[in-house]
């Protein structure tokens, strides 16, 4: 019975832990976003950068919620996640005291944590947090501190060239109701653009050419796998796996390792994406003829054995394309280099090389990411002197990342939000090809407060990664001795040539990014409904008829609502 | 008053229990509150907006709700009727063993798997139940084409109720093994003197000793009729066996913690808490009448 009595209690708890600390009743509650005239920080003689990097004349503490990767081993001993090389670095030049309120891992920990300090209402000085919806929650709840006019005053030179790179997306989207409420992460586009990844020493072992529409993919993934150039095991296309998602969607709209979205894109299939009819209307992606004819594609291609057996189930995408057994995957520019290391350690002449998917009328069409997907957030209650301490670190970072002693991860700076030009990339590609030709020298990049932050670092290193002849790079003209830079160079001069080089014929973006009103109830189920469809659909347990009753049962369920909500915002 | 004095150490010893008791358990009650309002954690408990029954209404409306009760039911009926049944019949086999050693080998290795989180059993299960697992490398001998079985609805809920009782039958084994202990062994020598045979002894002895032990624990055990196991599911399920695997504690994390609907998941929590605690108090006169069995 007492064991009963804690269940039921434990019980009540789950659903109500939510609110063990809501009693904030304090009612300091209305502090203005404007800054305290008598604030005795800064001089107000400073402007520009010398304001953007200005050092407080007293100590100032801001308090943070971290996100920390449990299996990082980069810090040396004796330092700690509120004392290391970038807090003092921070202690030094700004005078700010970073102090760590609390710490979570990466993935669902984190996202827990954050999610139930928004309930608690007690939010830290300042934490990112990595889904749109977490800020909007925080924002519509009055939890946020208006940043709007103390951006504009401290933002450095480098940051206002990156928020202008974005054309004023960056800003919308780090905006609730007008109100600037957050700093913004700001990725480059290329993040959002997924090509195909294959084992080109695979294609010239079986003297195949390069596959490029997705009849030819299909038989590439037959010739590898009939061939066994992975083992016992082979798979011919990797999927993905029980936590990433077969194609990336209006809010989660980049980085989908491993989903089918140039597969989507080849037949002109742009599902979970909003779609404009041009006729004033919207479509959802996901319903469309398109998507349907993809999907039974794709369940052929399961049923044939070509896809990995396990899609959608498996613990982790890189698996099967780290272990060499998969010769095919979808991914965006950094999935080969960054995202495959184990690939390469594995098997050096694992040569993974990136090709658009044409459409089979030779088009190529990509859905196009929203700026970032990450925010930094400023409680409310913070004073103006930790608001402006937390804009000087974010400059900080943006101009100093490239000059850090990398040997400690990155991760480990306080509040990294990452902003990048948009075209970073692509910029990156033309110039260090450049380098590497001779045709300019790394000291033409030595220009402090560049918009491209870490062009100089990559251009000093670019010649000892990468050997000549450069006109055609594999992965024999790479030097893997500091893997690091490997691996950057690698997704950079590799799995961005498509993105650089190739023209996309179609980009589809998405009418919104963000969710409306009745998402904020409806959405769940109906996204619930759709993977579960999709995927079944794909793993044949489910015929393609079924996508039917799910089109009809999503329009029912909320769908139209939703979809007259996102109409409207076309309007605007 | 001096009996009170007398027992002071016992009242100081249960402090640090009762302490964690309100702080945990009793303040976060008024937390209910949350499921009859649209709640704004900026406003907090007492300034948020009351909606009234609006949160009930709505979930019961959505498809999921119903799919969600019921799937946690039969998962939770089947691991609390296999949970009782298995560990009793290992219980009896295992009292029936000459070889002492054995006996107590056996009984700490299957005790094992009570020890271990289902954050590692699942990669376990997954391993063994995978497309190149254990399972289909047999069935594959057979010629049996190979089977995803982590991803067959069909099949998912036996493989929770499975795997459950896999893991806890040796736990549960200890309470029947200790009734067993209690049996007067004059009660085996005289049934054997009068001619019972092994078969006997067990029919007519064994289980007539076990009879309150078993009704006692299945009575206990209706008022976990709404707990499927969050840790289990959470970690094993993926988006084709929603349909048969989720249920009401997974739904309630994925729209509270994962969807920001706190008043929602407050909603749909309080209501299993309602029904388990009817359960519970059904279950506590049931053990009275047949177990005779009372806490206070």
């Amino acid at each position: 019975m007492k064991r009963n009595m804690a269940m039921l209690l434990s019980v009540v708890l789950l659903g109500l832990s939510l609110t063990a600390c809501t009693s904030s009743k304090d009612s300091s509650n209305d502090l203005k976003a404007s800054p305290k005239p008598d604030s005795s920080s800064t001089t107000p003689a400073l402007s520009g950068d010398d304001l953007a990097f200005s050092k407080f004349p007293n100590p100032v503490d801001v308090h943070i919620g971290m996100v920390v990767d449990p299996t990082d081993k980069t810090l040396p001993e004796g330092d700690s996640v509120s004392n290391n090389q970038y807090t003092r670095y921070l202690k030094e030049k700004y005078n700010i005291n970073v102090i760590v309120d609390w710490t979570a891992a990466t993935g669902n920990d984190f996202k827990q944590k954050v999610s139930l300090t928004i309930a608690s209402g007690k939010l830290p000085d300042g934490m990112v947090v990595d889904d749109r919806s977490f800020m909007t929650k925080a924002a519509s709840s009055g939890l946020l501190y208006d940043i709007t006019d103390l951006f504009q005053q401290y933002q450095s030179s480098q940051v206002k060239d990156i928020m202008a790179s974005t054309d004023g997306r960056a800003l919308e989207n780090a905006s609730y109701k007008g109100k600037m409420v957050s700093l913004p992460n700001i990725t480059v586009d290329t993040d959002g653009v997924h090509v195909l990844w294959v084992r080109k020493d695979w294609l010239d072992k079986l003297q195949l050419p390069v596959p490029k529409t997705t009849s030819d993919i299909e038989k590439t993934a037959k010739a590898f796998m009939d061939n066994k150039l992975g083992g016992d095991k082979t798979i011919g296309i990797a999927g993905p796996s029980k936590n990433s998602f077969p194609y990336s969607t209006f809010l989660l709209s980049s980085n989908n390792m491993g989903g089918f979205d140039p597969i989507f894109g080849a037949m002109d299939a742009y599902p979970g994406y909003w779609l404009d009819n041009g006729d004033g209307s919207v479509s959802y992606g996901t319903l469309t003829d398109n998507t349907k004819n993809t999907l039974a594609l794709l369940a052929d291609w399961y049923k044939k054995g070509l896809i990995d057996p396990e899609v959608g189930t498996r613990d982790n995408v890189g698996d099967p394309i780290n272990a060499n057994q998969a010769g095919i995957f979808f991914g965006p520019w950094w999935n080969g280099g960054y995202g495959n290391g184990d690939s390469f350690k594995n098997d050096p002449t694992a040569n993974w090389q990136a090709y658009p998917v044409y459409s089979d009328d030779n088009k190529w069409n990509a859905h196009m990411k929203t700026t970032g997907s990450t925010y930094t957030i400023i409680s409310k209650n913070a004073k103006p002197d930790v608001v402006k301490a937390i804009l000087i670190m974010n400059n900080a970072l943006v101009r100093d990342e490239a000059t850090f002693d990398l040997s400690v991860a990155v991760g480990w700076y306080p509040l990294r939000n990452v902003m990048a030009a948009a075209n970073e990339t692509e910029y990156e590609y033309a110039e260090l090809l450049k380098v590497l030709k001779g045709e300019t020298q790394p000291e033409d990049y030595n220009k402090p407060n560049s918009l491209y932050k870490l062009m100089y670092a990559d251009a000093k290193k670019v010649k000892d990664v990468i050997k000549a002849p450069y006109d055609d790079l594999n992965v024999s003209n790479f030097n893997t001795a500091n893997f690091g830079d490997f691996q950057r160079l690698y997704s950079i001069m590799i799995g961005d040539r498509p993105f650089t080089t190739i023209p996309i014929d179609k980009k589809v973006y998405s009418v919104t990014y963000n969710q409306t009103p009745t998402m904020e109830t409806k959405w769940a189920n109906l996204k619930k409904m759709e993977d579960e469809t999709v995927l079944k659909i794909i793993l044949g347990q489910a015929p393609i008829d079924s996508f039917d009753k799910f089109v009809k049962d999503w329009k029912a369920q909320g769908g139209d609502e939703i979809t007259k909500e996102v109409a409207e915002l076309l309007k605007k | 008053m001096r009996k009170l004095g007398h027992q002071k150490h016992y009242y100081l010893m249960l402090l640090p229990g009762m302490v964690w008791l309100v702080m945990f358990s009793i303040v976060p009650m008024f937390g209910i509150a949350m499921a009859f309002q649209n709640y704004n954690p900026g406003a907090g408990l007492f300034k948020s907006e009351w909606v009234g029954l609006d949160n009930f209404k709505y979930m019961f409306q959505l498809n999921d709700s119903k799919t969600v009760i019921l799937n946690t039911f039969i998962i939770a009926v089947g691991k609390i009727v296999f949970n009782l049944l298995i560990p009793l019949i290992f219980a009896i086999l295992l009292n029936e063993l000459r070889s002492l050693r054995y006996k107590k080998l056996v009984q700490t290795v299957v005790y094992l798997p009570h020890f271990l989180s289902w954050v590692i059993m699942s990669t376990i299960v997954i391993g063994i139940f995978g497309y190149y697992g254990v399972v289909n490398t047999v069935i594959g001998m057979f010629g049996v084409d190979p089977k995803l079985f982590m991803a067959d609805a069909g099949i998912f809920r036996q493989l929770l109720i499975g795997t459950d009782v896999w893991k806890e039958f040796g736990y549960n084994a200890i309470i029947y093994l200790a009734a067993l202990t209690g049996v007067n062994p004059n009660l085996y020598e005289a049934a054997a003197i009068d001619g019972a045979n092994r078969w006997q002894l067990i029919r007519r002895v064994t289980l007539p000793a076990l009879t309150t032990t078993v009704v006692l624990l299945g009575v206990l055990s209706l008022g976990n009729v709404l707990n499927a196991g969050f840790d289990q599911v959470y970690n094993l399920y993926n988006p084709l066996v929603y349909s048969t695997g989720d249920i009401l504690d997974t739904w309630v994390y994925r729209l509270g913690l994962q969807n920001l609907q706190f008043s929602l998941a407050t909603a749909a929590g309080l209501f299993k808490s309602v029904i388990s605690f009817v359960l519970i108090f059904i279950s506590y006169r049931l053990a009275y009448r047949y177990a005779d069995y009372t806490v206070f």
